[in-house]
Order: C-alpha cells, then sequence, then structure tokens
C-alpha cells in the first residue's frame, strides 16, 4: 500500500505535478515527510499540508475491525499441529497469521516437524488439515521427498493407502531451494504471486540462519547492523504475508552459545550437562533482535538418548511448558506428558534459554536412531 | 478605540491620575507597557496590570482570550484526577506507577523479547473497559499491532477473568446492573484493533486518529504494539527515522492530551555493548527516550519476572516482580516487592543507539 501512486488517492492533479518534481509521487514518499516539508515542497498552507497528510493518509490506512470480528472466526485463526497436548497449550494449533519459530540443535527434529507440518497442511479439512498448498523454501537441502512419502503413509496408513492420494500430496508441496541470502530476499519479495498460484496454506522457510550465518561474519564491524537490518526486512515480509494470507508461516532457526552470566534454570540437573563446564551455553540463534520478531518460538532439545523435548519458549498464548516427544517413522510423537504438572514449569528469556545438545558419548550411543535435519 | 479615558470602568483615583499623565482616549494606553505605565502615571502595578486587562478585554472577543490563559498546577491536579489512570491487575505495578497507567499521558513498556509487553498491552485493553462503578474507566480501547502478536485466543482469557473478577466484587445493585453487560463479547466488541505492516501503514493510521476518536469518543487507551519492529529495518536514512518517530511522538502526546486518553506504546530491547560488557537498552535510540512521559522496562532476572519503572515525572524508580498466568498479569506469588532501584537499570546508558 505504501507504494501507492498519488494520483490514485485523489490528490489533485495539479499537486501531484508539483510534488513530482520533488521525487514526491508515492504515499510512502508523502508521509515521510513532515507537514513543513510538504509546505516547502508543494507551496502549500500549513492547513492544506495537513489536509493532504489526510488524504494520503485515508488511502493507505489499514481498516479497522474489532476483537470481537477476529474472534467470530476463531475456527480459522489455527492450524492444527496433530498433537492435542501441544495444540491444547497453544489454544489451538501454529497461531495463523504470524510467525512460529522453531529452533534446536542439529539433527533434534527441526527439518522433520516441518515436514510433518507440510503433510498435514495438505490434507482434507475434515482431517484437521487445510487442504491447500505448501511453500517450503529450503536453504540446506535438507528436504528429503523420500522421508516426506514415509512420513505420510507411517502417520496416515488408511488415507495415504490409496496411490493418487500421496501424488497429490507430494505434488501440492512446492519446493524451492534458495542458497544465498539475495536468493531467499528475492524469493519472499514474489511469493505473493506464488502463494495465489500454489493456493498456499503453510509456508515454511528452513532455515532462516543457515544462509544468513555463512554470509554475514558478526565479528566485522557494521555486518551485525547489516545483518540485523536484513532479517528484520525478511520479517516484515513474512509477516506482511501471513496475515493478509492468513497463514501460518514456520521457521527454523540454529542455536549458537552465549557467552555471559549463567541463567539459572532448576530444570536442569548440572550433572548431565556438559555445557555447564564451559562458561558459555547454548541459546537460540541470530540474537535479541531477531527473538523479538518472531511470535512464538518453540525449542527442540534433547533430554536423553531416545526423547527430545519441544519447549514452548515464547508465545503471546501459551505459557511456557516442555513437552517430551521421540522421532519416529510417522514423524513426531509426544510421549509420556500426561501429568500436566509437570510440563509446566518456569522459563526464562526466550533469547536465553538454555538449550540442552547432544554431548560426543551420547551421539556415539544414538548412531542408530534415525534423525535427519 | 475613541473610547474616552473618563468613560472606562475604572476606579475614579486611577482615572484622575491617567488623565493628569495626558492619556486621553484609550488608544493612548493601549500600547503601553505595564511598568511604563505605572511610573508614568504614579498608579501601582496592579492598577496597572488592571488598566490593561481592562482594555484588552473590551477589544478582543471573548474566545481568543481564554486561549491564552494559563492553567494553575491546581487546575491540572483537579483534571488528571478525574482522568484516573488504568489499573494493570498487578498491585505491585499499580503502586509502583500511582495508580495504574496514567490517562492523558504516554507511557512506553521496554522490554526483552517474550517477557510480556504483549500481555501487559493485552490486559490494559480489557482493564481499560471495567466499569466506572466498578472504579474502572468504561473506555474502549484501540490495539494497534504491527508484529501480528495480537491474538483473540488470549483476549478471551483475560476477558473472562476480569469479568469473573467484577463478579467476586459486585456489591450493590449499581454494580449488579453493570455486571449484566459486562460480558466477554462486549469486552471483544469495544476493542478496536488495526494491523500495520510497514512504517508508512502506521503512520497513516496515526495522521487519521483525531477523526476516529471523534468518531469514538469513549476511546480511552490507544495502544502501539510495537513502535519498533516497522522503524528497525528499512532504514538507510537514520536521521530520516528519528525525525518521523519525533513527529509521531508529539502527535501522540497531542491526542493524549485533547482526547484524554492514554497512549501506550511498546518498544524493543537491544544489546549494547559498551567496555567489553553486553546490555540490553531500548531500541530506537537514545532521543527516542524522551518521547514518552513515563517509561517501563521489563526484564528478566533468572527466571523472574521484573519490571523498572524507569522514568516517570512523578513516581520513584521501583523495581516490583511480576507474572503472567492464564488470567493475565498478575502479582507473583512470593516477595512482591523489591528493594527499589535495585535493578540493573540504575544507571542509564548514555550511548547513541543506532541499530
Amino acid at each position: 500500500m505504501a507504494s501507492k501512486k498519488l494520483r490514485r488517492t485523489g490528490v489533485s492533479t495539479d499537486l501531484c505535478e508539483r510534488l513530482k518534481r520533488h521525487q514526491v509521487e508515492t504515499c510512502q514518499d508523502v508521509l515521510s515527510a513532515t507537514p513543513v516539508e510538504l509546505m516547502r515542497l508543494a507551496g502549500l498552507s500549513y492547513s492544506a499540508a495537513l489536509e493532504l497528510l489526510r488524504l494520503v493518509s485515508k488511502a493507505c490506512s489499514p481498516a479497522v475491525r474489532t476483537a470481537l470480528d477476529l474472534w467470530r472466526k476463531k475456527g480459522e485463526l489455527c492450524f492444527s499441529t496433530s498433537l492435542p497436548v501441544l495444540d491444547r497449550l497453544l489454544q489451538g494449533g501454529l497461531p495463523r497469521g504470524a510467525l512460529t519459530e522453531v529452533t534446536g540443535p542439529s539433527g533434534c527434529g527441526k527439518t522433520q516437524f516441518c515436514i510433518m507440518l507440510s503433510i498435514l497442511a495438505t490434507l482434507p479439512k475434515s482431517m484437521g488439515g487445510l487442504d491447500s498448498g505448501v511453500i517450503y523454501i529450503d536453504t540446506e537441502s535438507a528436504f528429503s521427498a523420500e522421508r516426506l512419502i514415509e512420513m505420510a503413509q507411517a502417520r496416515f496408513p488408511e488415507f495415504f493407502s490409496v496411490k493418487e492420494r500421496l501424488l497429490e500430496m507430494a505434488s501440492r508441496v512446492h519446493l524451492f531451494r534458495e542458497l544465498t541470502c539475495q536468493d531467499v530476499l528475492h524469493r519472499l519479495g514474489r511469493l505473493e504471486e506464488d502463494i495465489i498460484a500454489c493456493r498456499v496454506g503453510l509456508l515454511i522457510l528452513d532455515s532462516v540462519a543457515s544462509v544468513v550465518r555463512k554470509e554475514f561474519d558478526t565479528s566485522l564491524p557494521g555486518n551485525l547492523t547489516h545483518r540485523s537490518n536484513l532479517l528484520g526486512q525478511e520479517a516484515a515480509v513474512l509477516k506482511y504475508l501471513s496475515q493478509e494470507f492468513c497463514i501460518p508461516v514456520v521457521l527454523t532457526n540454529q542455536i549458537t552459545t552465549h557467552v555471559g552470566e549463567k541463567v539459572h534454570c532448576p530444570q536442569r540437573n548440572p550433572a548431565d550437562v556438559s555445557t555447564e563446564e564451559d562458561s558459555g551455553f547454548v541459546t537460540a540463534a541470530l540474537g535479541n533482535t531477531w527473538s523479538h520478531c518472531v511470535n512464538t518460538r518453540l525449542i527442540v532439545q534433547y533430554e536423553d538418548t531416545e526423547r527430545r523435548q519441544i519447549i514452548i519458549a515464547k508465545s503471546p498464548v501459551a505459557p511456557f511448558a516442555v513437552l517430551s516427544y521421540t522421532v519416529q517413522r510417522e514423524g513426531i510423537r509426544l510421549e509420556g506428558n500426561e501429568n500436566p504438572e509437570s510440563t509446566l514449569i518456569h522459563g526464562t528469556d526466550p533469547g536465553l534459554q538454555p538449550i540442552r545438545v547432544r554431548t560426543g558419548f551420547i551421539y556415539n550411543l544414538s548412531q542408530s536412531t534415525p534423525s535427519s535435519c | 478605540m475613541h473610547r474616552t479615558v473618563p468613560s472606562l470602568p475604572l476606579a475614579p483615583s486611577v482615572k484622575v491620575k491617567l488623565i493628569n499623565a495626558g492619556f486621553q482616549v484609550a488608544s493612548d494606553l493601549i500600547d503601553m507597557r505595564p511598568l511604563q505605565l505605572c511610573k508614568e502615571a504614579g498608579i501601582s502595578q496592579e492598577e496597572a496590570v488592571e488598566v490593561l486587562q481592562m482594555l484588552r478585554d473590551d477589544a478582543q472577543p471573548h474566545q481568543q482570550r481564554a486561549a491564552t490563559e494559563s492553567l494553575t498546577a491546581l487546575d491540572l491536579l483537579h483534571h488528571e484526577q478525574t482522568l484516573g489512570s488504568i489499573v494493570t491487575f498487578c498491585s505491585g505495578l499499580d503502586n509502583a506507577l500511582g495508580g495504574g497507567v496514567p490517562v492523558g499521558k504516554t507511557t512506553e513498556i521496554c522490554g526483552a523479547p517474550g517477557v510480556g509487553k504483549t500481555q501487559l498491552c493485552i490486559q490494559l485493553a480489557v482493564d481499560v473497559q471495567i466499569p466506572v462503578c466498578f472504579g474502572g474507566l468504561g473506555g474502549k480501547a484501540l490495539y494497534v499491532d504491527t508484529e501480528g502478536s495480537f491474538l483473540v485466543q488470549r483476549v478471551s482469557d483475560m476477558a473472562e477473568a476480569a469479568v469473573q473478577h467484577c463478579t467476586l466484587l459486585a456489591e450493590d445493585t449499581e454494580q449488579k446492573q453493570a455486571l449484566e453487560e459486562l460480558t466477554v463479547e462486549k469486552i471483544l466488541s469495544n476493542l478496536f484493533l488495526v494491523r500495520c505492516h510497514d512504517y508508512v501503514e502506521l503512520l497513516a493510521e496515526v495522521y487519521l486518529l483525531p477523526d476516529f476518536l471523534s468518531e469514538h469518543p469513549e476511546v480511552r487507551l490507544i495502544v502501539i504494539d510495537s513502535i519498533a519492529f516497522p522503524f528497525r529495518h528499512d532504514f538507510e536514512d537514520l536521521s530520516q527515522r528519528t525525525r518521523l518517530l519525533n513527529g509521531l511522538a508529539q502527535q501522540l502526546i497531542q491526542l493524549a492530551t485533547q482526547h484524554s486518553l492514554a497512549v501506550v506504546l511498546t518498544n524493543q530491547m537491544t544489546t549494547r555493548v559498551s567496555n567489553g560488557q553486553s546490555k540490553l537498552v531500548p531500541a530506537l535510540g537514545e532521543s527516542w527516550g524522551h518521547a514518552a512521559t513515563q517509561r517501563l522496562i521489563l526484564h528478566w532476572e533468572g527466571l523472574r519476572r521484573l519490571a523498572s519503572l524507569y522514568k516517570s515525572p512523578s513516581q520513584m524508580e521501583a523495581t516490583i516482580q511480576y507474572q503472567i498466568t492464564v488470567q493475565g498479569f498478575r502479582d507473583a506469588p512470593d516477595e512482591p516487592r523489591l528493594a527499589s532501584s535495585s535493578g540493573n537499570y540504575s544507571k542509564r546508558p548514555r550511548m547513541e543507539d543506532l541499530s
């Protein structure tokens, strides 16, 4: 809306011409100027400048709704994860119209979670799906079509026993491999068309961190600012798309070692955590500014050799909670969360929440368990 | 202005002195300064002021004069008391703020991600609707969402808790009657929502707010959650950003006073490295710090959530603990008060923040 030309806002032709001479052509140009600047540029009186601003504002301001309007459509505001306990905590599932981030160590199940969500989105509405296409932007080349098929068959054996359904499901997942920051940003910019053309109901970016971390050496001066700027732009585009189309957007993120004061965390037993030994601990990557950008943050981490945990670290609706899961042939399976008391533990800053990684010793033991991420 | 001095409604002794000093018509007097007049005519300073004021009253229409009159602190005190404030349902924070978030002023809430900024904003948007007979404001709220974190499910949780709270308090018939009106649906319908996707839309919305507020005069709270997100990217030219933000702050303060409403803004935190130590400071730069009348910082200390009053013209700096429950923003169960200004924010960062 910001790029709307003044000609179409009801501003008089004469005034448009005068402003155009000063490279003021769009709503954005007008609203980026103060009334005094406009008076000077267009030779207007103060009240005429205010009137111009009001006219232009009317042309590009978003509509006002009431919360009740939204509430009446609340059934359409969630995307069920098919994990009942998680859905209940998130009050229905992943929010549509907001960004959900899944962060965690490598091999913990982030990509598995994304593949699982892709299958769910293509399911008919009667099965809790969105009956829609999926756009999967893969920056790590980690997406496996074979795994997609395997997981679909294992998770919904009856439904996908018909081969046509399986093929239809696979054909509705649109994959984009983008390996540089520029490519990702470019892709996001053109996504509006693809979302309409493919009738997309779920957008996945796996992962937002890899390309950014590859290309920006944050030890160099200025790079950090540049990086936050880029991430902010990506977040703004994604938020816009997710709200306008009312679709959930899922991003994955990596982990980083946070050096600094230790966050006290009683749920961790210091004896079994390797990261306690050095001064730092592991947290979500991409820093504080990025943590502000995501609306919901889910952290996946290792619990023991078999089990992993999913933590709701930041959510506008859900309390901090820890759920155990395993990665199976059919994808993510929640296990052993019968006691609701044990899931609700107090957490800390989602940007500083410690994440448990696999230690070298356990890693060797669990070579046999299926994992890819 | 050709009125003669003897015809003016003045004390006879003053008139005699004026005539003796050679003033014959009113226009002789109108350009005089009080001290000059008092010396030339030999009248007291008070008398000179009285003469000049009387002449000015005659010359100017009534309304124009009223606009130039100043407000005494006493008038302001009476006015502010009638405005009231919005309770937060967290008594520790209410006390620190002097009764809640003040109406007629701007309040900025800064905080780390996930600490509860949006939760506090939603809580306020619900609480502003508490009926007058329960000590609330009985107003409506406008919520400008730039981040997409406004989830209506959460509003209904908090609205339900607020209705429950009022039900427990209801005693007399007036309150019981008001309670029949106060339903979750009603609260949701009195909460206006605007989603802005970039700073241009946000600025456009603020330019149109005066119109919106005259259509909905019951609005007592405007929330912008957050002011930081649209302004933290897309800006090559930081001086332009500062200029736009200053203009925005000015407009919001004007709205707050003219329409008697509370303006609540949220801001993000950014990492600032100084002397090898990194710490969190509010984003948008140091000059933005002047924008809001009150500044509240929400931060983590281990597992505890703390709120520190960081800037206020009337209240002491204080740090209190709070928690976020299913019901909303509440007092922490134990040790609700900490020693005042013991937080990490007692030292104010002075460095220019350019992120």
